[in-house]
């Protein structure tokens, strides 16, 4: 099946934040309990993503050299073709879905949290119930698997009520990006526009229109998976494996040979 | 016969000597019998065939234990530690490595696997093989420690790139140690040769002869113990010749 893909076009995000609202009735994701909204002299709300915000708007406020602009990004999991969280995730809860989705089975989750200390975005939210003995839970956008394996769009595109979300094939969302970005760059005013996410880490599933550089939405420019992560699969679980095998079956050689060699009678 | 010409004293008289104190033995079998089920509730993130248990709720409860049998792990060192302290310095002082270390493991195959009677360079209290176990288990436990801690309570406070390094120390940790015990597990229990090192480590005494053999430096003193091993390698070199 075609990779698909959401294209978030920040040009056309005006912040009313109904993907929030949407995310949190179509996943049942608690309102209050971790994001109690406080005054910070800014519309954003929740401050960040938590286990119960899978998405969110950040807002930033740029005083670019031309002009001031408010920008909005629409946080929430990437869905990184190559993923750091999919790599070090020792449960088999993070897979690569059919749709070249990163999905998330919860009740495989053990709350051990490499997801979280690893992702280049740091999107996986732990809720820990106890730091103690370690109860916990990890969580993340997943491009609602419910919906979307049924051929239903996610629940933030289905709101969207300024037509910045779509979702369909990667190609298609691509192209539809680049025609977008040509068209800010060369007829809106925005000679930075850029699409982030095309070939990033394996080609991200969550596609972003921006208006200036990445790195203004506080994105990575050149976004990389944690040599270490790479490592703990490649290097550390083989070549704990093969020690131990040949530990155990050299020492079992050497009994056998050791018992044939030695006279027990000359043992002190 | 023995015993109707010399009398009941005879017969076969083993002097004992001690080698081990108790609280040794405690933390010896303290750290082994913790050592055991961090292993194993660890080896669910390594062994494909125990990957389930790593899952849900199961993956919970493994962390539990091993979080339960790493602060038994901690807490016998640092109680040995308070209780001897003298004692504990002593046999850190001794992990000295020189060159009748290096011709130990020079011979350690034909002696330990071929079974030739060959001379060994004389051994203090540990041979070089015990003191190698114990610098491996002694440096592993300081890292096990240190990154389980900061795993454990640092995860969110501290920047990624700390808990992802701890991640990795954390596991080289473990593959140098459980090879090391391997090695010890393989030396000290299965080996035949070896059977009174393991009783001293139950009982705390070893017997004369045994002390004579395998821990002259100790039984007799550096300079004896040398002049010792000269004479032993001079006599077997004679007797090499005239073969």
């Amino acid at each position: 099946m075609a990779r698909m893909a959401m294209l978030i076009d920040a040009s056309r995000c005006m912040a009313c934040r109904g993907c929030q609202v949407a995310c949190k009735q179509w996943n049942d994701l608690a309102g209050w309990s971790y994001s109690k909204t406080t005054n910070r002299g800014s519309y954003e709300n929740p401050r960040r993503l938590s286990p119960q915000t899978w998405t969110r708007i950040k807002f930033i406020e740029y005083e670019g050299p031309e002009r001031f602009q408010w920008l909005f990004l629409k946080e929430g999991c990437m869905h990184c073709g190559q993923a750091a969280c999919v790599e070090v995730c020792p449960t088999g809860a993070l897979k690569y879905g059919p749709l070249g989705i990163v999905t998330f089975q919860q009740e495989l989750c053990n709350g051990c949290g490499y997801c979280s200390q690893f992702c280049p975005f740091h999107i996986p939210q732990l809720d820990v119930a106890n730091k103690l003995t370690g109860q916990a839970k990890s969580s993340k956008c997943t491009f609602c698997q419910d919906r979307t394996t049924n051929e239903l769009t996610p629940a933030c595109v289905k709101t969207c009520p300024a037509a910045a979300l779509f979702w369909g094939e990667r190609h298609e969302m691509i192209a539809k990006g680049q025609e977008r970005v040509a068209v800010l760059q060369t007829k809106r005013g925005f000679p930075n526009a850029n699409l982030y996410g095309e070939t990033e880490l394996g080609g991200l599933g969550r596609l972003y229109v921006l208006t200036e550089r990445p790195a203004h939405y506080g994105l990575p420019e050149h976004p990389a998976s944690p040599v270490l992560s790479r490592l703990w699969q490649d290097l550390i679980q083989p070549l704990a494996e093969a020690s131990f095998g040949v530990g155990v079956l050299v020492s079992i050689a050497a009994f056998f040979i050791a018992r044939r060699n030695i006279r027990m009678e000359q043992v002190e | 016969m023995n015993f109707f010409l010399n009398g009941p004293e005879a017969g076969i008289q083993i002097r004992w000597i001690p080698r081990y104190s108790s609280l040794e033995r405690f933390l010896h079998w303290g750290h082994a019998f913790t050592f055991l089920p961090l292993t194993l509730t660890g080896m669910v993130l390594f062994m494909p065939l125990l990957a389930p248990l790593a899952r849900g709720e199961a993956g919970q409860f493994i962390r539990l234990i091993h979080r339960a049998s790493a602060v038994l792990f901690v807490a016998v060192p640092i109680i040995y530690a308070l209780l001897e302290p003298r004692r504990l310095l002593q046999t850190l002082r001794d992990l000295k490595f020189g060159k009748d270390d290096l011709d130990w493991v020079k011979g350690a195959f034909p002696y330990y696997l071929l079974g030739r009677h060959v001379a060994m360079p004389p051994q203090s209290r540990f041979n070089t093989g015990e003191k190698l176990n114990v610098v491996i288990l002694v440096t592993g436990t300081v890292l096990f420690a240190i990154t389980g801690a900061v795993m454990w309570f640092g995860r969110g406070l501290i920047p990624v790139e700390l808990f992802q390094a701890c991640v990795i120390i954390h596991d080289l940790t473990m593959i140098a140690t459980v090879n090391m015990f391997i090695i010890h597990f393989y030396l000290a229990v299965v080996h035949p040769m070896m059977w009174q090192s393991l009783i001293s480590m139950r009982y705390g005494y070893v017997s004369e002869s045994y002390a004579r053999e395998h821990h002259a430096k100790w039984f007799y003193g550096e300079e004896r113990a040398k002049e010792m091993y000269a004479a032993e390698k001079a006599a077997q070199a004679k007797k090499e010749e005239m073969v």
